[in-house]
């Protein structure tokens, strides 16, 4: 479904990727950890092309993401993308940011478009806020309408970057409660984050990184107990034990 | 004690001079407005050469001072051949100048909107003008409202340049009806407050649509 082989990034002089092999199959959760600058982020963000790769080779849905003829926005629509802070539009109801895509890039006739989000409202579970604006919700339900509105596209891959790092404690289970259950459904997922808990939980498999590069990928069970990099062993240590 | 009689006996002067002087100001913020968004667009589109034709309209025109500009229409076409009445010269220069504040205004106003919204907009598969159509503009529009208002007020002061070409605008005719009754301080003083008469109405509708604006979020 994703498929990195030897890619790599530059800004400017900055080396932010660095020789990344990665390979996502359909219906895996894959959760990214590692400290900040990784490039963690920079990774996810390169699967829907909101930043492009310098060098190498990236493949999602059986596009290559950045060939010049590539339609960005046919493979976005198929791309379902969270972000930290919620990015919903201010100036629109729950309802018309979740309806917004599906009618103008889908074609969806308002009903249509209304019923579907209400269908991912009732599945978030904030059905009442339909006709809210964001800034009448709290953080944890903002992020929740994100995800909702990410679904109603019907993607193939949903990305999450940070998605409960601005959220303060109180609200950050809701919202990984809805993640939750998207993974038993059996969507691809590609997760960055530092929740650990919901790490060993639900991923299919960790990709441990640090300063650009991929140092280790394992099972969660395999990684929580025994990291093999030094690096990866640090790191743990120094986020599970305070 | 203001000359009343002043006003009363030149009334039809001072009505000429209102008439030309809102119908400069008018045909100009029309003109800024559609000349300034493009400029603006040509600004912040990713396309290298028209950033630099945006730029270099906005860093002239706006660093160099607006009587210059009318000049320029008024006396410096005209030797290529290119004939205004000093009406049309002074409409022209306002236009030219305000469209480049009014340029400035519009781009740090779709530029304030958050990053992320686009990045939202563009990653559910909308296209760069839809993302703009829906997601940026709506808001950079309450952003843009209260300095776009600023411009038209200066706008309409801005417009009594059209004095010094002989215009036929309140200036040009506050001129006239003080070299007809060799009265300065209460010719001028009218003037000012058929000025007024424009400024204030404005001013206030501004701080209006600022209000509504603000409560509509």
């Amino acid at each position: 479904m994703i498929y990195f082989h030897q890619v790599n990034k530059y800004y400017g002089d900055f080396h932010v990727l660095k020789d990344i092999n990665l390979t996502i199959n359909q219906g895996e959760v894959v959760v990214i950890i590692g400290p900040s600058g990784s490039g963690k982020s920079t990774l996810v963000r390169c699967i829907n092309r909101l930043e492009t790769i310098s060098s190498g080779e990236l493949i999602v849905d059986g596009v290559k993401v950045n060939d010049k003829g590539v339609n960005i926005n046919e493979l976005r629509r198929n791309i379902g993308m969270v972000f930290q802070h919620f990015n919903l539009y201010p100036h629109m109801t729950v309802l018309q940011n979740i309806t917004l895509a599906p009618r103008k890039v889908l074609g969806m006739s308002e009903k249509e478009a209304n019923e579907i989000a209400m269908y991912y409202l009732e599945k978030v579970g904030i059905p009442d806020k339909a006709n809210a604006y964001p800034s009448a919700l709290s953080g944890g339900q903002q992020q929740r309408v994100a995800i909702a509105r990410g679904l109603a596209m019907k993607p193939k891959i949903m990305l999450f970057d940070e998605p409960t790092s601005a959220l303060d404690p109180e609200t950050i289970g809701e919202v990984l409660d809805v993640m939750k259950q998207l993974a038993k459904e059996g969507m691809t997922m590609v997760v960055v984050t530092h929740e650990m808990g919901f790490a060993r939980e639900v991923a299919d498999r960790i990709v441990f990184m640090d300063q650009g590069r991929i140092l280790e990928e394992a099972p969660p069970e395999e990684f929580f107990a025994a990291p093999k990099e030094e690096r990866a062993r640090v790191f743990l240590s120094r986020i599970l034990n305070h | 004690m203001l000359r009343f009689s002043i006003l009363v006996e030149h009334w039809d002067l001072y009505m000429q001079g209102f008439g030309h002087t809102i119908k400069a100001s008018v045909l100009a913020l029309i003109g800024s407005l559609a000349l300034g968004t493009i400029i603006a667009i040509f600004r912040i589109a990713p396309i290298r050469p028209l950033n630099w034709i945006g730029t270099a309209y906005v860093e002239f025109i706006r660093n160099i001072p607006l009587v210059l500009i009318v000049f320029v229409f008024f006396m410096g076409l005209p030797a290529v051949g290119i004939r205004f009445d000093s009406f049309t010269a002074g409409t022209l220069g306002l236009m030219v100048y305000t469209a480049a504040f009014i340029a400035e205004a519009i781009r740090s106003g779709i530029q304030a909107v958050p990053k992320g919204q686009m990045e939202a907009a563009r990653s559910s598969g909308l296209t760069y003008l839809q993302a703009m159509r829906y997601v940026i503009l709506p808001q950079a529009v309450k952003i843009v409202i209260p300095p776009l208002g600023n411009q038209f007020i200066n706008l309409v002061k801005n417009s009594s340049v059209l004095g010094v070409i002989a215009g036929l605008d309140l200036m040009y005719y506050g001129d006239l009806i003080s070299s007809k009754t060799f009265v300065t301080f209460d010719v001028y003083i009218f003037v000012a407050l058929f000025y007024l008469v424009l400024t204030i109405p404005l001013s206030l509708g501004v701080g209006y649509l600022e209000r509504r604006l603000l409560k509509a979020r």
